[in-house]
């Protein structure tokens, strides 16, 4: 862990980022949403049933990375705006990925926070241009990366004047073919140890199975994260992509009335 | 040229083309008021005889009279409906029009150069209403209108505040990634400053905002956008980029409603500009009267005159229509008070946001 010089240094201060309500880094910070958004109809009813199950942040894709050139690839702009729309009627602060380092100043225009995703973890010319944003970055673990690459990688970012990264641990890829990733929950106390910056975790992807998301949520509270990124679809067999890791209203407002109770029974717990 | 160039220039030509038809239009109904019977089967047929003189190899005479003929037809439509016509100063789309369409709905909206030819349109009785901004909450007041008012005979029937939400404009072929320079009024520019910069933006200067969109309508420049009101957008068929792009809170102009006929609505705020002499006390005297009769006053504002300028005219609004004895009283006593007053009418105070 050479030259990590911002983000790995001595300090007992933890990084708190503040997002409109919310604060990443002290507050249990749930996001939930679409993979894609892909109407003003679909965006407005899954912010309303997120909004209401108690989601402090609401998600959504505008431009999708995707395996294949075929698949969609997202409404771009006009998506966009739709979130902001959506995020403006529930009042939840709206995070969106980034893509294309032209892209990035026009999405800080509409989101609160930016995200980098894990295909482009190492997308260096990405991260500096999100590096000189003043928008907070959230930026997700490579599928194929150590922490100390991942670390350097928010490293490109802070150096560059942007103090707010939240780290997303979201899977890696092992011999195990039935997760989608496997997920590397040792990461969180990991980086709590090697850094001041907060890190959630991505069920969805780590697992993409439905019946997983529930517990590896309440894991991730049990291993101290500092909140979770989940996909939540108000019809996910209509969803447009990632239609079945992506959880009903129902399920996802049963999740949430296990999780912030085990949360304060954590911080209950004798140090 | 590629295809899509072809595709491109066409959807520019085709929204030229309607442009240039609301201009048509309104120069149609403008028209009537210069002739008692408007003789349009006289000019019809010049028209269309002309059409057979040019010879357009793709454009067939016989297409190009039809087409004539309809849009004669729907002028003479438009004419017959009459609207009244409101006149503006700015290009379509000015926050003028905005301001013309919530006073008065079905209004056809004329475009004026200059605040005078608002003024003196309807003096003359070209156009039926005027709508001139007399104030903005930010700039303070619209010197060249308040000037206008103090010799204009027109009457205030009507006012609305207008809150200013700047777009980001662009025609839809633009990529807007591509965008480097942008067109607007220099006040719009220096509203979104903060914008601009924060997306490495080059501002350039354009005499009116709504100008700088039609401008983008018609010339599809490279890699530009506009700012300008989101009904510009409507109207050019332009993408809004991104709405309330302006850097400092939310800003709004008040707009007065001119006619040549005193309001006959349900009145309850007046507008009136007077001078005092030079003497100690004489503006104290006038206020004074408004405090006695405890009649609230709503904006107060001097100007100096331009016949005088070591002398000051004073625009003041009140609550309260000019019926009301109280108010009718005040007036009766600050024409003996003061060396010039004139009354510029009651009307309906706004109630509606901003």
């Amino acid at each position: 862990m050479k030259n990590l010089k911002l983000t790995v240094r001595e300090t007992t201060q933890r990084t708190i980022i503040n997002v409109a309500d919310v604060a990443f880094g002290r507050d249990f910070v749930v996001i939930a949403g679409p993979c894609s958004i892909e109407s003003e109809s679909q965006i407005l009813k899954t912010a309303r049933a997120v909004k209401s199950a108690g989601a402090d942040m609401l998600r959504g894709g505008a431009f999708k990375p995707r395996t294949s050139p075929y698949a969609f690839q997202g409404l771009g702009l006009r998506g966009l705006k739709l979130l902001a729309q959506a995020g403006q009627e529930t009042g939840l602060p709206i995070i969106t990925e980034v893509i294309d380092p032209r892209d990035v100043s026009w999405v800080a225009e509409f989101a609160d926070v930016l995200q980098i995703g894990t295909r482009n973890m190492q997308n260096f010319s990405l991260l500096k241009e999100v590096g000189q944003s003043s928008r907070p970055v959230l930026l997700k673990r490579g599928m194929h990366s150590t922490l100390e690459e991942w670390l350097n990688c928010a490293e490109y970012i802070l150096s560059e004047g942007n103090p707010n990264v939240i780290l997303c641990e979201r899977g890696i890829r092992t011999f195990e073919k039935y997760t989608r990733n496997t997920l590397d929950l040792s990461a969180v106390p990991a980086i709590k140890a090697l850094t001041h910056l907060p890190i959630i975790i991505d069920p969805t992807h780590s697992t993409g199975r439905v019946h997983l998301i529930g517990p590896m949520s309440l894991a991730a509270v049990a291993a101290g994260a500092d909140g979770i990124i989940v996909e939540v679809h108000h019809k996910p067999e209509e969803a447009l992509c990632d239609a079945d890791q992506a959880l009903t209203p129902a399920i996802f407002a049963d999740i949430m009335g296990r999780l912030r109770p085990l949360r304060s029974f954590m911080d209950n717990l004798p140090a | 040229m590629k295809q899509n160039e072809i595709s491109s220039k066409i959807n520019k030509i085709d929204r030229e083309l309607l442009v240039l038809l609301q201009e048509r239009m309104g120069l149609a109904l403008r028209s009537k008021k210069f002739q008692e019977t408007y003789d349009d089967v006289q000019s019809e047929e010049n028209v269309l005889e002309r059409v057979n003189r040019m010879n357009l190899d793709l454009v067939k005479s016989s297409f190009s009279r039809q087409l004539l003929k309809t849009i004669i037809d729907e002028s003479k439509r438009l004419q017959d409906e009459d609207r009244q016509l409101v006149a503006f100063q700015g290009e379509h789309g000015a926050y003028g029009e905005v301001a013309s369409r919530k006073l008065v709905p079905n209004g056809a909206y004329i475009p004026c150069l200059e605040f005078i030819d608002v003024f003196r349109g309807v003096e003359d009785g070209h156009f039926d209403l005027g709508v001139v901004p007399v104030e903005n909450s930010l700039e303070g007041a619209v010197t060249q209108v308040n000037d206008l008012l103090t010799t204009t005979a027109l009457k205030v029937i009507g006012e609305v505040k207008v809150v200013v939400n700047h777009c980001l404009l662009a025609t839809e072929a633009t990529d807007y990634r591509e965008i480097r320079v942008v067109y607007s009024h220099p006040q719009a520019l220096a509203q979104c400053r903060d914008f601009l910069m924060r997306n490495k933006l080059e501002p350039r200067p354009y005499y009116d905002t709504a100008g700088a969109a039609k401008m983008l309508a018609r010339e599809n420049p490279k890699a530009a956008a506009a700012i300008a009101s989101a009904l510009c957008g409507e109207l050019y068929d332009l993408e809004i980029i991104k709405e309330g792009i302006e850097d400092g809170p939310s800003n709004s102009t008040r707009f007065l409603l001119l006619s040549r006929d005193a309001s006959t609505a349900k009145r309850d705020k007046t507008s009136i500009i007077f001078a005092v002499a030079h003497e100690a006390g004489q503006l104290y005297g006038v206020l004074q009267l408004f405090a006695e009769a405890n009649i609230n006053l709503t904006r107060i504002s001097s100007m100096p005159l331009r016949s005088d300028p070591s002398n000051y005219s004073f625009f003041l609004d009140f609550e309260g229509s000019e019926e009301d004895a109280s108010v009718a009283d005040v007036l009766q006593k600050m024409s003996q008070m003061t060396i010039a007053l004139k009354n510029l009418g009651s009307y309906p105070a706004y109630k509606g946001e901003a």
